[in-house]
């Protein structure tokens, strides 16, 4: 099992609308500076938090694939893709932490009621 | 001024302290044996070195080779009862993923949300109740 976070929106706009409102200032954070090649920086800056990471795939308007990581936290991996569908834009993010959270299955987490930690992460 | 390759930069955002754990634990993670002996202490738990090597194919020495790897990685707790040392199940280190999955997820849907409010029906609709 991987740390692994899967998101879905249908927008009713076109790609270019949605790829402009998800790498302005305002959605990935406060203040968003992004090199948009692959190896290219980026800067993402909030109210109190400073993250920085480097582009690993960039095709506008359809795909930005980033890491990104708070100082003292594990980087992880975004995936943005945008897609057109129907009469709008279907937006898919993946956000993972690569370190596998190997095979877990098997070991209890004490105080779970003996459950174990994959299905107590599906619960959450 | 050379650019780094993608390989390069993960290396360098990974290091730092919080990194340097997660990975310890799971590299300890990565042994079948030793994810063995944790099921074996979740469930007996303070359980000595000579009683989990009764209950695995092992050694007591390998056993015990494993529950210091398993301590170091901040997965088991030693304690000292006489001559005897017991260990101890310690889900901290896992405990930080879940956090993780429930903090980074909120954050999304934050995002989202934002995003329908901008480009949303509502936009084009007139305002919708909840």
């Amino acid at each position: 099992m991987t740390d692994r976070i899967e998101r879905e929106l249908w927008l009713p706009a076109t790609p270019d609308t949605v790829w402009d409102a998800v790498t302005s200032d305002g959605w990935l954070a406060d203040h968003v500076r992004i090199d948009l090649r692959p190896g290219g920086d980026a800067q993402f800056d909030s109210d109190g938090r400073a993250r920085s990471g480097w582009v690993e795939d960039v095709s506008v308007p359809e795909r930005l694939i980033f890491w990104w990581a708070v100082d003292d936290e594990p980087a992880s991996r975004v995936e943005l893709k945008i897609e057109e569908r129907g009469d709008g834009t279907r937006l898919r993010i993946v956000e993972t932490r690569p370190l596998e959270v190997l095979d877990l299955v098997g070991v209890p987490l004490p105080g779970a009621g003996g459950s174990t930690y994959g299905p107590a992460l599906v619960a959450a | 001024m050379t650019v780094p390759g993608p390989s390069d930069r993960v290396g360098a955002l990974g290091a730092s302290g919080a990194d340097d754990r997660a990975g310890a634990v799971f590299g300890a993670l990565s042994d079948p044996t030793r994810r063995a002996l944790l099921a074996a202490i979740a469930e007996h738990p303070a359980a000595t070195a000579t009683e989990l090597a009764s209950e695995l194919p092992i050694s007591r020495q390998a056993v015990l080779k494993h529950l210091n790897a398993l301590t170091d990685a901040g997965l088991l707790n030693r304690t000292r009862a006489g001559r005897e040392v017991r260990y101890q199940f310690t889900p901290a280190p896992l405990s930080d993923a879940v956090g993780w999955m429930a903090e980074v997820g909120a954050e999304w849907d934050e995002r989202l949300a934002l995003l329908r409010g901008q480009l949303g029906d509502d936009v084009h609709a007139g305002p919708r109740g909840a």
